[in-house]
Formats: structure tokens, C-alpha cells, sequence
């Protein structure tokens, strides 16, 4: 039985944001929505200070509180175990943003057009932003896929998931210190296992929420 | 939405400019502290409120006995009146609040994990059959066309006594839900406990319980010494249920923030205030008082029933504005 995860090495992780970026260009997420934000924050005190990265997106978690919290089966898992959200579906409870303790939904408010206010010296939005503004049901939650649309690709042509970059999501393939691992958790011999093998087990976040996340973090400290 | 590092990509004008924007409420998501939910809120609250008042009412009329004694209106009880009115708005609050107001139908989806789902179909049957169940007393110009129905809407009959449990039972997860849909999740350390559920429960009877007083009062009815000493348990119990969720776990990171914020922070004067003192303490001392004191119930119920439903109001709403999320992460060097 496949099921899909990921790591995160967070000794790799550099904090250029080129995740977030691809994330948002691939899945053309609304306006200030971010799937896959890289959380900072700094500890220690000058001279000895340290910019901290934590590189987030959905933990696609196997007891997902979304799932059973969200009252009109939009959101669900697949049998590989990726938690896909349905906007036609969703009816913008928000049930699923107070269920899910790592802040992994949006919700994208408002039902008006991608236009600029009269008067204004430039008259409308950039392509690219009224393009994700279109594209995405008003009033409805949004969320981080795993990009399954490159990995049903990949699947569908006979591609190694996790490995080829069309078959891979686009945090994965864009960062440029290979921090993030992906594949199948239930293959012994897929990328994400032996990287679990050789540098342990891997943490998740917010045990204390027990949902069983399919993202794990190496070196988390 | 600010986003305190967030990289913004460029474009033809600021993105704050367009006229409709998404955000994450719920979290800063760029930042690793502690995050206030900002999305459930007043309207929330009013539908908490609503529902649990709605569901309580009907209860309270039917186990005391008093549904013949309080007023009709058109032939029905008012007291069914006030249930369902309440029901009916809290229902239309919680569809307008849908941010897809139109697909709420789609909320009775999923029954096998979601309490909302499990709310909406409560709230369904409850109507329905309350209402079929007082559908024959309905009176229009003098005839009552529905008379013929079949059953006695006082349920004294088979058919009446089986919709009145029926109704009675949805009346129950009408007033328990709005509870569980926030200790469910262990998200929110503030909200997940059994604790909030039972104030929320306890908090819906006494409120409905004091609006059966307050119909008493209204319509010249005796009010017991036994309906005043029920009301003093009900809030005690409710006064306890506060006590035991404020003083037990609270080191756990997120419910630190939620207590520092009703104890010592911006909803203190709300919470102690109007919530603890007067929407809890002082209704059960004026119930225990009034059980006491015969000559003075009619004034205490109706003092009561004031202090107990702008309690419930601002238990509910202070419940909601202090979820708080705990980082996602918590370093080393900060534990």
C-alpha cells in the first residue's frame, strides 16, 4: 500500500523561501495564502544570535482533525493518504482551520473581483494574480495537496515519484539545499525511508495534537 | 492579514488594493508564537447561545410540566414559541456565517465524524418533529386544521409521547453540539476538554430554565421553591465546571495564553466580571435565596433570568476569543 510523506531536514534548510514561492506558483494559491510557509524565528542574543527555519505545509496526517471535523465531506483523505480539499464542496464552516493545529488552511474570504479601486494608476491585478484570484471558489477553505496533481502525473506515466521532478511536489524539486525528502512511507527502499533510516526516526509537530502527521522533521531542535 | 516576513511577489499594484483577499485567520503563518483564533466570534457565540437556549426551553416547559400554563400564541404553547424562534434564528445566524451561505445544505454530509453535521440534523429533527408534535394545537381563526392529526401535542397520548421524546432528544444534542464542535479537536488546548461541552450544557439550562421563570413571572404562575433551588444547582454546577476547566492543566502551552488572557489579560473584566460574578455566582445565590424566600422569586427569577443569559452570551463569546493555538514548534531553547 503506497502512502506518501515527507521530510523535512531542518539542518539543510537555508530559509530562502523558494518553497513557498514554488508552492504558490504551482498551485496558484489565493492572495496571501501560503501552503507551504517557512516559519522563522531567531534565538540566542548578539553576538551568538541565530536566524531559525521551520519549513511547514500540510502534515497530511493520518488522524487528520480536518477531516473529521469538516460537516460537508469536502475534505478527505485518499487511499495513498494525501488530504485533498474539494472548494466545490466546501461550504466555509472553517471547522477544519479550528480542528488543525498547525494553521494549514486558508480561507479565502470575499466573493468581489481581482480589480483595482477607481482611480487607481494601475487599473487591475497582475496576470498571475488575478489568475489564482479566479480560480478559486470564493468562501471556500484551500490547502497544501502534496501537489497531487504531479504525483497522479507520475504515477499515470510510469515515473518514480519523489525522485523525478515532474512526479514530485514543487517544494520538494525547487530547494536548493535538498531538505525536503519525498516518497513512499510504506517502501522500504523509497528515498524517504532510507533518509529515515540513516538520520532516525524524524519528529513531527504538535505531538501533543495526535494526529499522526505523514510529515517528519529531522533535526528538529 | 500581516505577515511579518512574508515575501511578496510583485505585480501591478499592492496586493492589499484588490477588492477580495484570502487569509489564514487562525494563524500568523509565517511566525512561530502563539496564535488567537479570529475567525468564531460574536455571531458564533449568539448561535451557541441560541441554540442551547432553544433546545433547553422546550426541555424545561415539557419536564415541568407548564407548557399549558405559560401562554399560547395562534394555540401553541409559548413556550414551544420561544424554542423554536430560537432555533430558527441561531440556525439562520450559522447559515449566514457560512462563507458559502448557499451550499448549506451540504452540512448534514458528513454524520460520521462531524459534529456540526451532527448539529445541523438535530437542529432538523428537532424542528420537524416538535413541530409536528404541536402542529394539531395550531389555531387559525378560530378552527384548528390540524386537529385531526392525530395525537395530543402534550404528548399525553402514544404518538404525542413518542415525538415528545424524540423531540426532547434532539433537544439535548441541540444544546450539547456547539460544545463538543470545540473540544473535539485537541488543537486548541483552551477547547479541548470535556469541560467546555458541560459548561456549555449547564449553562443552556440554566439560561432556559430562567426564561421558564421569566414566563411565570409573566403570566401570574407560582414559581416553586423547588424551580428556584433546581436553577441554584444548575448554575452551582455550572460555577464548578468553570472552576475545575480554570484551575486544572494549566501550564499546557496554549491554554497558559488562553487563562493569562480571561484572568489577567484583555478579557478579564468581561470573564470575572460578567461571566463569573454576575452571570454565574450572583444568579445562584439570588436562586438559593428565592428557594428560600417565597415573597421573593417572581423579582429574583426575572433579575436571574437577566444575569444568566448575558452570562451565557459572554461565557460562550470569551470561550471563542481566547482559543489559542500554542506554535507549532516549540525549540529547545525556548521550553
Amino acid at each position: 500500500m503506497t502512502r506518501w510523506g515527507m521530510v523535512i531536514d531542518i539542518g539543510r534548510c537555508v530559509g530562502c523561501q523558494a518553497c513557498t514561492v514554488a508552492c504558490k506558483t504551482e498551485n496558484q494559491s489565493p492572495l496571501d495564502a501560503w501552503y507551504a510557509p517557512v516559519i522563522e524565528w531567531e534565538s540566542g542574543v548578539f553576538p551568538d544570535a541565530t536566524l531559525n527555519y521551520l519549513p511547514t505545509l500540510c502534515n497530511h496526517c493520518e488522524d487528520a482533525p480536518c477531516v473529521t471535523a469538516c460537516p460537508s465531506g469536502a475534505i478527505t483523505r485518499r487511499d495513498d493518504g494525501i488530504v485533498i480539499a474539494d472548494e466545490d464542496i466546501c461550504i466555509g464552516s472553517r471547522a477544519c482551520m479550528a480542528a488543525c493545529p498547525y494553521g494549514a488552511i486558508n480561507f479565502f474570504e470575499d466573493s468581489g473581483t481581482a480589480s483595482a479601486p477607481a482611480g487607481s494608476a494601475t487599473p487591475q491585478a497582475s496576470v498571475p494574480e488575478r489568475y489564482a484570484h479566479e480560480q478559486h471558489v470564493h468562501g471556500a477553505i484551500s490547502k497544501c495537496t502534496y501537489c497531487a496533481h504531479r504525483i497522479d502525473y507520475g504515477v499515470e506515466h510510469g515515473l518514480e515519484v519523489g525522485v523525478h521532478p515532474l512526479a514530485t511536489p514543487a517544494c520538494v524539486v525547487t530547494c536548493p539545499a535538498e531538505c525536503r525528502i519525498f516518497g513512499d512511507l510504506d517502501d522500504p527502499e523509497s528515498n524517504v525511508s532510507r533518509y529515515l533510516t540513516e538520520n532516525g526516526p524524524g519528529e513531527v509537530l504538535r505531538p501533543d495534537a495526535r494526529t499522526n502527521p505523514k510529515t517528519k522533521y529531522v533535526n528538529l531542535q | 492579514m500581516s505577515n511579518t516576513g512574508t515575501p511578496h511577489a510583485g505585480g501591478e499594484m499592492p496586493l492589499s488594493s484588490l477588492s477580495s483577499h484570502s487569509q489564514n485567520p487562525f494563524m500568523d503563518q509565517f511566525n512561530l508564537e502563539a496564535r488567537t483564533q479570529r475567525v468564531w466570534d460574536l455571531n458564533h457565540a449568539v448561535w451557541f447561545t441560541l441554540m442551547g437556549l432553544g433546545g433547553g426551553v422546550f426541555l424545561a416547559g415539557r419536564i415541568l410540566n407548564l407548557t399549558e400554563d405559560l401562554g399560547h400564541w395562534l394555540g401553541i404553547p409559548m413556550v414551544d414559541i420561544v424554542s423554536f424562534v430560537a432555533i430558527a434564528i441561531g440556525g439562520l445566524i450559522l447559515v449566514a456565517d457560512l462563507g458559502r451561505p448557499l451550499q448549506f445544505w451540504r452540512a448534514f454530509a458528513n454524520i460520521r465524524t462531524s459534529w456540526i453535521s451532527w448539529g445541523a440534523w438535530s437542529d432538523l429533527v428537532f424542528l420537524t418533529v416538535a413541530g409536528l408534535l404541536v402542529l394539531p394545537a395550531l389555531s387559525l381563526g378560530g378552527s384548528r386544521p390540524f386537529s385531526g392529526l392525530g395525537w395530543e401535542p402534550d404528548g399525553s397520548d402514544a404518538t404525542g409521547l413518542a415525538l415528545e421524546i424524540l423531540a426532547g432528544a434532539a433537544a439535548v444534542i441541540v444544546m450539547t453540539y456547539a460544545g463538543a464542535v470545540l473540544a473535539r479537536p485537541r488543537s486548541i488546548p483552551y477547547w479541548s476538554s470535556p469541560a467546555v461541552p458541560i459548561q456549555f450544557l449547564l449553562s443552556s439550562a440554566a439560561m432556559s430554565l430562567a426564561t421558564v421563570l421569566l414566563l411565570e413571572a409573566i403570566n401570574d404562575v407560582p414559581i416553586s421553591g423547588g424551580q428556584m433551588a433546581l436553577l441554584g444547582i444548575l448554575t452551582a454546577g455550572l460555577l464548578t465546571a468553570m472552576a475545575v476547566h480554570l484551575s486544572t492543566h494549566r501550564d499546557v502551552p496554549g491554554k497558559q495564553q488562553s487563562l493569562d488572557s480571561l484572568l489577567r489579560g484583555p478579557h478579564r473584566a468581561v470573564f470575572v466580571g460578567l461571566v463569573l460574578v454576575l452571570g454565574t455566582l450572583m444568579p445562584t445565590l439570588l436562586a438559593f435565596i428565592g428557594a428560600a424566600v417565597p415573597g421573593a422569586r417572581t423579582a429574583l427569577s426575572v433579575i436571574s433570568f437577566a444575569l444568566l443569559v448575558q452570562g451565557g452570551l459572554l461565557l460562550r463569546l470569551t470561550t471563542l476569543r481566547v482559543g489559542i493555538f500554542p506554535p507549532v514548534h516549540i525549540p529547545s531553547t525556548r521550553r
